[in-house]
């Protein structure tokens, strides 16, 4: 197996120097005029979305997280809450308040949460397959569906055409005998790019710790923590004609975890093994009356999980079909028209469930925006109504407002409803001592926010700070509770209310080669349960578990020349760890390093870099009685070819 | 500059936003205990949140009616462990069964004063003092073989394993034989296995019913074992019911065979008065007496309300109900006097599982 992988590895690299060696001629300014004919027809949160706070993940911090996972990358550098059961363990995210299912993940449009759990595991996700990640904060129901509610994860892929052959290999090492290889080889012609993307990633995870939860508070290593994973993704995009562009894009990825035990458990067996397809197309056409955009999505995933203390032995498998249309045009000269149908199927086959389980959804969705020359001003309605399993769902819609006030000062205001479908296994479980529940109804309501962004700029310095206020309210929230048979079932118990300050200040200044970076953040949420279908429900009031009130982060950069060095710092307040609000966790802060040296020597660029996590050695848990590591480490060097 | 102004200021509002903490969480002091603080009174087990938590025990007195709740991490610095099952008392020793964490934490009954740990095991769910040198450990198993773990009490030590049937759960020993209910554990199964206490071997397996969890012994030294019925493949309603099974423990065969209506709802939580003539169950929502001369079930409850786990206190038949609420907040005892008239209810740990009466 091992030697496959390795040829495997050694084929395309050698692959990638013939390409590579191949002498290839520019395209001339006359191509290169002709080809902007074709613009990149944008995604809905770029064209129909109005008044939300986005927050774009630099480049920059992308190349730093390179090979890492989207849950450490967001942990460190965004403003999200990330719920990490430890070093490769999984992991899932809170926005503002909510829970993990209550965040729409997106790969280039197309919702990867997956229909027996409605989440997605971030920490599965390698940041090197990812070229642009954007995050939309609040509920956005009516532009992406179920699932929208606290937040949106937009991770894209992009590619450029004319830029010849292209290819890098990173390789890197760190603690706790973490290894990683990459490779991407692109090859970008006029009328056509063909890229390839792989990696492989292993590591043992025995951090030592001291387990505070034993006789003697003993120093203990972290057991069955090892992982292996590995994987590709395959893009080719093709222009025809003028107007019109082609993309396919084909994701594999293998994962092979054990599960450690928690801190009060001793030892664990388990192990999860995850397989993935993820298949997708899309095709543009840019008319001069009509813009018209299809896609389509084939996503096939298996887990295969196993625990011998619970006799657990359950493989599982999910199908994901989507189709996409949309068609966008001008009624008047200051607005736009964005009209489309989303028909997805999921099925799902597992032993948990008493059968093979399927679901149909169909929506029609629209989208109206008014926009006056140069942006000052623009405005999007948006309405969504989906039918699921042939039942209509509550009718979907928002609104939003921006507006830049005066140079360099803009309001943004929205209100959205929001919903979210119950999960598979809300809807079919049928295990030892559970079951689900298939009249639960969908989780829905409403999401409030206004934004005052500023943005200065004096000489060399740049400035920018935002403000954000929010409010939403989350009816029928599911949870699992007791029947008084003794078997567990999920009903619509809960009326939760979110609400919060969110604030961001930058400073950046720049003078030739030399560039430095500050910026600083911090958030607070209240997110309560308000009502309850339980009578004295002492809950009732009380903040949401493992839902931080308060989080600060800071940054500073600095760039000189080939050289950057980057510290950030980030400060997570008390979490309850059960509903009544009587324990909890203590607050931490963790420190980290970045630094990198860019060298070139001809047509070959080289990059060495270090990472430092964890440099003043916090004990910290993130989830109660969930090892984390003290001071770790990764280095490596990245060579580009080109 | 008024721009520049509003920028300072705005910087200047981020950095005290920053630095001020407001709603820290008012720690809960537990009360420091003093020398044997746990000589009269009942130990309630508190499973703890499900997933990564830990569970206490809370320690009521029936000296003075006081409550202490996490008696073993304030008197030993440590958390006791992920789902804490059952505790007994044994030789003023108590033995704490910690099922996920796969281990048995002994503690000085009457201090808890931690005495050592019994590791190695896999599931445990209950302990059982056999003499002043041995002890028996039901447990789930590994892979779902079950089994009872017999402990040399002096080392901590398991010294033997007895294979049982499935999920061996509820133990009570009579004369000198042990009779195991086997519950299914994440399966099923339908027998009591029948342990010679002195050579450690099975002597017999009684086909009893669907998942017996529950075990007593009356006055008459007979066994009453709770079949908990077996659920269909959906999990929709029961394949087959519940039912009380009575044993003759001198032939070892089934004297009695009560099979309960429901469809939907399982017996649990076998019980005795103090004078063992009267058992008690948890059924439909309320809870039930059976005497021991019965012979069909009874239709009127004695207490009309659902707990999570029932005791009664041999010294006066009180009623410790507990109630676990939410599953994931600290939940409650209730006390119920014979007659089943509410005396009082005071606050526990999370998810109250377990009563032992001191």
């Amino acid at each position: 197996m091992n030697v496959l992988k390795t040829s495997l590895f050694a084929f395309f690299v050698i692959v990638a120097f013939a390409a590579y060696a191949q002498v290839h001629d520019s395209a001339s300014a006359g191509e290169i005029r002709e080809l902007q004919v074709v613009e990149v027809s944008e995604t809905r949160l770029t064209a129909f979305s109005s008044g939300n706070k986005n927050e774009t993940l630099d480049s920059a911090s992308l190349k730093r997280y390179s090979n890492s996972n989207l849950a450490d990358l967001l942990a460190a550098e965004s403003q999200v809450f990330i719920k990490s059961y430890g070093l490769g363990s999984s992991a899932t995210t809170s926005f503002r308040g909510a829970g993990a299912s209550h965040t729409a993940v997106l790969w280039n449009g197309f919702n990867i949460q997956g229909p027996m759990l409605s989440q997605l595991d971030l920490s599965l996700v390698p940041v090197n397959f990812l070229d642009d990640i954007k995050l939309q904060y609040g509920g956005a129901g009516a532009l992406w569906g179920s699932g929208a509610v606290g937040g949106t994860i937009h991770i894209n892929n992009k590619a450029l055409f004319n830029k010849g052959v292209q290819a890098s290999c990173n390789v890197a090492f760190g603690s706790f005998a973490d290894r990683q290889q990459q490779l991407n080889v692109s090859i970008s012609e006029k009328r056509w790019i063909s890229s390839l993307k792989l990696f492989r990633h292993n590591a043992k995870n025995d951090f030592p710790f001291i387990n505070t939860a034993q006789y003697g508070k003993p120093e203990q290593q972290q057991s069955n923590a090892e992982l292996e994973q590995y994987g590709l993704l395959q893009e080719n995009y093709f222009l025809i004609g003028k107007r019109q562009k082609i993309n396919t894009r084909f994701w594999y990825q293998f994962n092979d975890r054990n599960i450690p035990p928690s801190m009060t458990q001793n030892t664990s067996n388990a192990n999860q093994k995850d397989e993935l397809y993820r298949i997708t197309s899309e095709w543009q056409h840019s008319g001069q009356e009509i813009e018209l955009l299809a896609r389509m999505a084939y996503f096939d995933e298996y887990i295969y999980f196993i625990d011998d203390a619970t006799t657990e032995n359950s493989k599982s498998r999910s199908k994901a079909i989507i189709g996409e249309a949309e068609a966008r045009f001008s009624v008047l000269k200051f607005d736009r028209v964005n009209v489309g149908i989303n028909a997805t199927y999921n099925d799902a086959k597992t032993a948990d469930y008493s059968r093979k389980v399927n679901q149909n959804r169909t929506a029609l969705f629209a989208n109206y925006k008014i926009q006056t020359a140069e942006n000052r001003f623009n405005a999007v309605i948006s309405v969504r109504q989906e039918v699921v399993d042939g039942k209509a769902i509550p009718f979907t819609t928002s609104i939003g407002v921006e507006a830049e006030l005066f140079k360099g000062f803009k309001l943004k205001a929205n209100a959205a409803r929001h919903y979210r479908l119950p999960s598979f296994n809300d809807l079919y479980w049928a295990g030892v001592g559970a079951k689900g529940n298939p009249d639960l109804k969908p989780e829905s309501g409403w999401s409030e926010e206004l934004s005052i962004v500023y943005k200065y700029n004096y000489k060399n310095l740049e400035c920018e700070f935002a403000a954000t206020g929010f409010n939403r309210n989350i009816d029928n929230w599911i949870i699992w509770l007791p029947e008084t048979s003794n078997i567990w079932s999920p009903k619509n118990v809960q009326e939760v209310w979110s609400r919060g300050l969110e604030y961001k200040a930058a400073v950046t200044y720049k003078q030739g080669n030399f560039k430095v970076q500050l910026s600083g953040l911090y958030n607070y949420v209240l997110s309560t349960n308000e009502k309850s279908i339980v009578p004295n429900d002492v809950t009732v009031h009380k903040q949401l578990i493992y839902v931080p009130v308060e989080n600060a982060q800071g940054s500073l950069s600095v760039y000189y020349k080939g050289t950057s060095l980057t510290y950030t710092q980030q400060y997570i307040g008390y979490r309850y760890t059960t509903s009544d609000n009587k324990y909890y966790l203590e607050p931490y802060t963790l420190g980290n390093v970045h630094l990198a040296q860019m060298i070139t020597l001809n047509k070959l660029r080289l990059k060495a870099y270090a990472q430092f996590n964890n440099i003043w050695k916090e004990t910290y848990q993130v989830i109660a009685y969930r090892a984390m590591p003290l001071f770790n480490y990764q280095f490596g060097i990245c060579i580009y070819f080109r | 500059m008024k721009t520049k102004q509003l920028v300072i200021t705005a910087l200047a509002l981020t950095v005290a936003f920053t630095s001020c903490n407001k709603d820290n969480p008012e720690p809960e002091q537990p009360a420091t205990p003093s020398a044997s603080a746990y000589d009269n009174g009942v130990f309630i087990t508190n499973e703890g949140p499900f997933g990564s938590g830990t569970g206490t025990i809370s320690f009521y007195s029936r000296s003075n009616g006081a409550l202490t709740n996490d008696i073993f991490e304030a008197k030993n610095s440590y958390p006791l462990g992920n789902v804490v099952q059952s505790m007994s008392v044994h030789n003023g020793k108590g033995y704490i069964v910690v099922n996920n964490a796969g281990k048995v934490e002994v503690v000085d009954a009457g201090t808890f004063a931690s005495g050592g740990v019994i590791s190695g095991l896999n599931s445990p769910r209950y302990f059982l003092g056999i003499d002043n040198n041995k002890g028996y450990i039901s447990e789930w198993g590994l892979s779902g073989a079950g089994s009872v773990k017999v402990v040399d009490l002096n080392s901590k030590t398991v010294t033997a394993t007895i294979a049982t049937g499935k999920g061996a759960e509820g133990m009570v020993k009579v004369g000198n034989k042990v009779y195991v209910a086997c519950s299914g554990g994440f399966e099923n199964d339908s027998v009591v296995t029948v342990i010679d206490a002195t050579t450690n071997t099975v002597l017999s397996s009684i086909d009893v019913g669907p998942n017996p969890k529950s075990i007593q012994v009356d006055a008459n030294g007979k066994v009453w074992v709770l079949c908990s019925g077996q659920w269909n493949m959906s999990y929709t309603m029961l394949e087959q019911p519940g039912s009380l099974v009575c044993i003759n423990t001198t032939s070892d065969v089934i004297e009695l065979t009560l099979s309960f209506a429901s469809m939907y709802s399982q017996p649990f939580n076998l019980v005795t008065n103090s004078a063992k003539t009267t058992l008690y169950y948890t059924y439909d929502g309320k809870v039930y007496s059976h005497a021991q001369s019965a012979t069909a079930l009874s239709t009127a409850a004695v207490i009309n309300r659902n707990f999570y786990a029932v005791g009664v206190d041999p010294t006066n038949d009180y009623f410790y109900c507990t109630d676990a609420g939410n599953f994931s907040s600290n939940g409650k005892v209730l006390r119920y006097n014979a007659t089943g008239m509410v005396v009082d209810s005071f606050t526990v740990g999370i998810i109250p599982g377990g009563l032992c009466f001191k």
